[in-house]
């Protein structure tokens, strides 16, 4: 050891100590500086690896989760007509009501058709329901709306009357059915006229001038205002919801249902029949 | 806060966060309605939501596997790498109930208290556990608390 990198044999003994004393500070907290610095990065890796998780959750499900994928043309769409014509091909319809008139129970159905749990009640558990108690007799179902998924009041507004108004050619069923099956991305923007146009295009029989023409009828949007008075009433905030009843009696909530779960439908439904 | 009193703490949270977490898992296989203190029952609908799931699994039950592992790395031997696996697992846990309350907010304008009580916890525990991080160590001697090196192999819930 050189005598310049060695202790000064100046200074004391007590001096020395605390010079060494120091210098074994000045290298922990040199240490514990490095140290924290290692776990900023660390934290940071951490959260940068969350946000890109997120990120990714969010992607996965605003696909297929949040809605379709818009309005389908060719044999996409040839396609999905020939699905709701063969589930509602053939039933009556009259206005928003789809089923035998003289059905002995009656299920009210509040919707948003930019809701996607609406969307994946209407494609998983409703086709069962139709099948079984509609097409039957036993069953009538009537569609309203409620303002839930659509943010834009005018176009909730539009997208019902469009609806309501094909119910003037007793076809408002394909119509809502088909918007469902086509239904965009959430927050999208997706439905533009000619979103509605290219929905009432696909109505098998839809006479496009008569549609057009009752779009204007203010008859529909008073029952679209009917339909929130209705809903409110019932303190409903969500879609879809559900009052059931013997035709023509007393309608009682239909709470402890999930939308994706058709027992429970059948069970409210059958203890209606009995 | 000593080490050992913040780690009580995060256990206690996250021993409340599994109860959440176990009983909407229970609910969601039992098909039974949540308790919801709402009139028309909001945590049923966002419990049957289709955002109740995520890939086919129930995020219910993802909440009930989270929990566990976040309890696991708060009861393993104390050390510099399971606090950081707690930070970590307790950061991603804040993320997904981030995005669960995003759904909840902007897509379903529903919200289910269990799942608010269970992103609350989150959110703390993610606090604490970031805050323990970063501070490191507790030093050899410090009465506040026992040293990492002394409490290294002795699970908090066997010695307090």
């Amino acid at each position: 050891m050189s005598p310049a990198s060695g202790p000064d044999p100046d200074l004391t003994r007590k001096e020395r100590r605390e010079q060494a004393r120091a210098e074994r500070k000045a290298m922990e907290a040199a240490a514990a500086q490095t140290a924290q610095r290692k776990r900023m990065l660390q934290l940071g890796g951490v959260i940068g690896l969350v946000v890109v998780l997120v990120v990714v959750i969010v992607l996965a499900t605003s696909g297929g989760g949040g809605g379709g994928t818009g309005l389908q043309k060719g044999s996409k769409s040839n396609a999905t007509v020939a699905t709701v014509k063969s589930l509602v091909g053939g039933i009556p319809q009259s206005g928003n009501v789809l089923g035998n008139p003289n059905a002995p129970v009656t299920l009210q159905y509040f919707g948003d058709l930019e809701c996607p749990i609406c969307r994946e009640f209407t494609l998983t558990s409703l086709p069962t329901i139709i099948k079984k108690y509609v097409r039957t007799g036993k069953l009538k179902i009537e569609y309203n709306s409620l303002e839930t998924a659509t943010h834009e009041q005018e176009t909730f507004r539009e997208q019902q009357v469009a609806a309501y108004a094909a119910g003037k050619q007793n076809l408002a069923w394909y119509f809502i059915e088909l918007f469902y099956h086509e239904q965009g991305p959430e927050d999208s923007g997706y439905v533009t006229e000619s979103y509605l146009q290219g929905l009432a295009q696909q109505v098998p029989g839809l006479n496009l001038p008569n549609w057009s023409a009752a779009r204007n009828a203010p008859a529909y949007a008073e029952q679209v205002t009917h339909d929130a008075q209705v809903a409110n009433a019932e303190g409903f905030t969500g879609t879809p919801s559900f009052l059931i009843g013997k035709s023509g009696q007393h309608m009682e909530k239909l709470e402890t249902v999930s939308p994706e779960e058709v027992s429970g439908f059948e069970a409210a439904i059958n203890k209606q029949l009995s | 806060m000593s080490d050992r009193a913040l780690r009580t703490t995060m256990i206690v949270l996250a021993t409340i966060g599994l109860g959440v977490a176990s009983y909407l898992t229970y609910v969601h296989y039992s098909g039974m309605p949540p308790l919801c203190s709402t009139t028309h029952n909001t945590c049923l609908k966002v419990q049957t939501s289709i955002y109740s799931k995520l890939a086919g699994v129930p995020v219910a039950l993802i909440g009930l596997i989270g929990y566990v592992v976040i309890l696991a790395s708060l009861l393993a031997p104390q050390r510099e790498q399971t606090r950081f696996a707690t930070m970590a697992f307790t950061l991603a846990g804040f993320g997904f109930s981030a995005y669960l309350t995003g759904r909840e907010a902007f897509s379903l304008h529903e919200y289910c208290e269990w799942c608010l009580s269970s992103a609350a916890i989150m959110t703390v525990l993610a606090c604490l556990s970031t805050w323990r991080f970063l501070r490191g160590a507790p030093a050899p001697g410090v009465p506040a608390g026992p040293s990492a090196e002394a409490d290294a192999g002795t699970p908090l819930a066997a010695g307090s």
